[in-house]
Formats: C-alpha cells, structure tokens, sequence
C-alpha cells in the first residue's frame, strides 16, 4: 500500500483535484475574467462552443487531420511492417532510423519542416517552379486545403514510427507455419495478406488505429511552430489554447477542453477494450 | 525465381523509402543551420551551403551579443540557459517519475489489495486528460505555492502528467515476469521490500532502461505545459524557446534550424543508444 501512495497522492492533487475545479469553471459563466463573480450556468458554455464559428471550424479541421494522419500512418505503416518484420542483415539499423523521428520533440519536427514551406525560400515552392507545375510562389500555409495536408504529413512523420513498431510485434506474433501451410495448399502472397495476415493482425491494428487517433486528436504543437494560432489551421487544442489564454475566456476555454476529453477519452476505451481482448 | 528477386527489390525501395522518409528532414536541417542567410534567400533554393558556416551554432550560444533574428531579438546566453533548464528538468522529473511508477507498476502488478483494479485504472485514464481541463487550477495551485516560472514546478506537473503511463508500462513488464524468482526469496524469508529490491529490481534492468529513455524522451518534447507555466528565462526550457525564433515575416532559418539541431541532440543519441529496449517495450514484446 505504501508503494502505491505517491502515485495515488501525486495524480489525485495534481491530476483529479484540478479536474474537478476545471469542470466547475466549465459550468460557471465567463463573469470571473472581468473581475465579476462567476455564477452557475450549467451546460450554457458547451452550448456557446459548440455554436461558435470558429470552434466548429477547429473540429472540422481536427476531423481532417485524425482522418489523414490515422490513414497515412496506418498504410504506411503496413508497408513498413511487412518490410521490416523478418530478419535480415542491417535490420538493426535500418529500425534504429525509422524510430528517430518519434524520438524528436514535436517542436523540432515543425522546425525542421518548416522551411519546406516557407513561401519566400521554401523548397517545395522552389522544386514545384523549375519543374513547371505552379508559375508562382505559394503561400502554402495560408491556404485551408494544402495547410491542413502538409500539417498533418508533419505530424505522420513523428508517429508513422510508434504505428509501425505496433504493427511489427503483431506480424512477429503471427506463426510462420499458418504461412507455410497455406502456400502448400497454393495461396499467393497477395491472398495471404488479405486472408491470413489481416485478419490475424486486427488486434495489433486495433491499437495502432486508437493510438494515432488518440495522438492525432490532440495536434498543437506542429501546427503551433508550422502557422501559429492562424484561423485556417487551427485544431481543437489550438481553439482552447487562443480563447483560454490569448481571451482570457476561461469557462469555454474549460468547456472545449472537457468535449475534446471526452472523445478522447472514447477512443481510449476503444482502445483498452480491443487491447485487452488482444492479450487473453 | 523472378518473383523472389521482385520482391528482393520491392523491400530495397521500401527500405530506401524509409531512411529518407526518416533522415531528409534531419539532414535539412542541418544542412540549414550551417547556411547563410544568402544561402537559403536564394533563387532557386540552394539545398546545401556554399561555404559551411557555424555562424548561426556562434550568434545562438551568445558570445556575439544580439542576435536579429527576422525581427525577433535573442539575448545572449538565453538558448544555453534554456538548454540546461531542459536538461535539468528533464533528468529531475525521470528520477523522480521512475521512483514512482516503479514502486507503484510493481504493487499494481504483484499485490493484492482492495480497490486495486479501481485505483490502477482511475490512474491510468489520467493519460488522456488534455492539459487544458486541469490547467487553471493547476496555476492556482502552483501560485499558491511560489511554483510559477520554477522548474521545481514543470518537475511537479510532469511527475503528475507522466508517471499514469510510466506506470501502466511497468505493470505490464512486471506482470510478464515470472514470480518464482520473487516467492522463493519470499519463503526463504525476505521481507516484500527486500524480494523487490533484490529480485526484482535486478530482473528489471532492460524494462527500467526503455522506460527512462520514453520519460526522458516525453518530458523534454513536452511543449504545452512549460508554454502555459513558464514566463522567463528562469525555467523556459527549449521547446519553449526554439519558437519564438520563428519572426513574424521573415524568419533566420539558419538560426532556428542550430537551435532545432541542438534540441535533437539528446533525444536522438537516447534513441539511438537505447533503440533496442525502447522498441521492446513500445511493442509491447520486452
């Protein structure tokens, strides 16, 4: 029981009591940012987000980047994993690099991409002009389609490695003899894959969708060092990030917060649930 | 025969595909940081410095004075002052976050008490908690405390936001363990505390090893948290600092790309040195 209680001190005075002071901020009026006395207002605050323009806007785009990060990371990913999943010479290496870019803060990744898009000395802009695609400069960043796209690539570059390593243990767990069994009986590799390898790694796959979900959701960072609080790019994190502590607004700041905690928190049990049945 | 010598040549691409997927990015950027500003203002873009200079590496690490960094100043000395409150914070907050989550994944794993499942998942659900939820109150507190701007206070919070996985991880390893180790040194008359300290412990060396280069890894990427506690250079750690590089119509890329170099460093030897163990325990296979 001693072994137990810093964890159980630490997360419950750190953790749990402040949970529960930011869910009653949520359900009080903003009054408490101006010097007024906050009064009870229920769930008005999570009416009012999800009314607002913008916050709508920063779930649409949050919506965009899980949908293109999770796709990405996942076919990708598989194509890593049944590269990389069997032994041979220079394997060591070749999985050292792949895990490099997950190692890397967040913030650096945004740097060291950054000048990819930069509209001035960007090397897309420069790559895309000698070969004659675009006639001008573009401002990629500012732009709502291409901003959301390359944010999210940026993002896939620092999680494609955890997704792969998840997904790797899954193709190790599969036994060679299921495989050579049904080449005798004549199955392709391409019918393998699809019959054998999928349906046997849908554990694995179950885990690697939850946890680039449950990732992707909460993006800030990259977009933070890529485009700052920009309108056309912000996630959800990045609109309870500008109304809590760019307006001071901290009821629906509070209140985006808990919404964003409660989808993640889905994902999460998502997740638990298909982990657990993958481990009896 | 061709088939095999098809697919021999799919994985070389593929295996291409990967080290340049992983690599460019990182040879960019330094690439970048031993540039001029002519270097990457030209047209078309030069990939690679004509002369290499460590000219941005001098002005970041202070000994020139200040530094203009597309409209931005750097005062001298802040990058290596936020280098080492990073450094700092981070080897704390492992130390301090591997003494508990340890003691605390071991007695999840091994002991039987009540409210054990409870209590072990009301924790673990913690990790999902955004920062945002607890935040306001969590600045009252550490105001409370004289924590604000403090990296004794980032230690505390990262503490509390890291040790919920940490935990769950060491549960995981420990429960794979086999117990026969643990109950003969029980019946030959050890204490708990003694069969874990010398017999479990022991056992867990490559475990604890993945777990301090994943808590290392996640404390000093942490941005958020030091974006919203921190206020000067007396705790800003890196990742807080390297943004504010970023000017608000052109930016020094020479200069943010050595601070993003320099911040790459640690993480990327820890990865590299302990690669094996992290990716047991990542995949859940150590």
């Amino acid at each position: 029981m001693l072994m137990v209680a810093p964890a159980v001190i630490i997360t419950a005075a750190l953790v749990i009591y402040p949970l529960a002071k930011g869910f009653q901020t949520s359900l009080e009026s903003a009054d408490a940012a101006v010097g007024g006395q906050p009064r009870f207002v229920g769930l008005g605050n999570y009416g009012d987000v999800l009314r607002s323009s913008t916050a709508r806007d920063a779930i649409v785009h949050t919506v965009i980047y899980v949908t293109l990060a999770v796709t990405l990371e996942l076919t990708l990913g598989l194509a890593v994993a049944v590269t990389l999943h069997r032994a041979f010479r220079g394997r060591g290496i070749v999985l050292a690099i792949l895990i490099l870019p997950w190692a890397l803060p967040s913030v650096v990744s945004g740097v060291l991409w950054r000048r990819v898009f930069d509209p001035d000395s960007g090397l897309l802009n420069s790559v895309l002009q000698q070969l004659h695609i675009v006639g001008h400069p573009q401002v990629w960043l500012a732009s709502r389609g291409w901003a959301l796209v390359f944010i999210a690539l940026v993002h896939v570059w620092g999680v494609l490695p955890l997704v792969s390593l998840i997904l790797i243990a899954g193709l190790q767990s599969i036994s060679e003899e299921v495989y050579s069994a049904s080449a005798v009986d004549g199955a392709t590799p391409l019918r393998q894959f699809r019959h054998i390898t999928l349906p046997l790694l849908r554990p694995s796959i179950a885990v690697a969708l939850t946890v680039g979900t449950v990732w992707a959701i909460k993006i800030f960072d990259e977009i933070y060092v890529l485009n700052g609080t920009a309108l056309n790019t912000r996630s959800i994190l990045m609109e309870v990030y500008n109304t809590t502590f760019v307006n001071a607004d901290f009821a629906h700041g509070t209140a985006l917060a808990f919404l964003l905690t409660a989808v993640t928190a889905l994902f999460a049990g998502v997740y638990a649930v298909a982990f657990g049945r993958s481990t009896t | 025969v061709t088939r095999c010598r098809a697919a021999q040549l799919l994985r070389v691409v593929v295996i291409t595909g990967i080290g340049l997927w992983s690599l460019a990015p990182i040879g960019l950027g330094v690439a970048t940081s031993l540039s001029t500003q002519a270097d990457v203002q030209a047209v078309p873009a030069r990939w690679l410095p004509r002369h290499a200079m460590l000219d941005a590496y001098r002005s970041l690490l202070g000994g020139t004075g200040d530094f203009h960094a597309g409209g931005t100043v750097s005062e001298s000395g802040a990058f290596a002052h936020a280098m080492w409150n990073s450094v700092s914070v981070t080897l704390m907050s492992t130390l301090a976050i591997l003494c508990v989550a340890i003691s605390a994944g071991y007695a999840f794993a091994r002991l039987r008490f009540p409210g054990r499942g409870a209590l072990f998942w009301a924790i673990v659900a913690t990790t999902v908690v955004p920062v945002f939820t607890v935040v306001i109150a969590l600045f009252e507190l550490m105001a409370d405390a004289h924590l604000i701007d403090r990296t004794l206070g980032l230690v505390l919070v990262f503490v509390s936001t890291t040790t919920p996985l940490a935990m769950w991880l060491v549960s995981n390893h420990v429960s794979e363990l086999p117990t026969e180790p643990e109950e003969a040194a029980l019946i030959d008359g050890c204490t708990r505390w003694q069969a874990f300290w010398h017999v479990v412990l022991p056992q867990m060396r490559s475990g604890i090893a993945a777990l301090s280069a994943i808590v290392m890894l996640s404390v000093w990427g942490e941005f958020l948290i030091p974006l919203l506690l921190t206020s000067t250079s007396a705790s800003k750690p890196v990742t807080v600092l390297i943004p504010e590089y970023v000017g608000k119509y052109t930016t020094n890329y020479p200069l943010l790309a050595a601070a993003g170099v320099l911040a790459l460093l640690p993480p990327a030897v820890i990865a590299l040195v302990l690669n094996r163990h992290i990716r047991g325990m990542l995949s859940g296979s150590s």
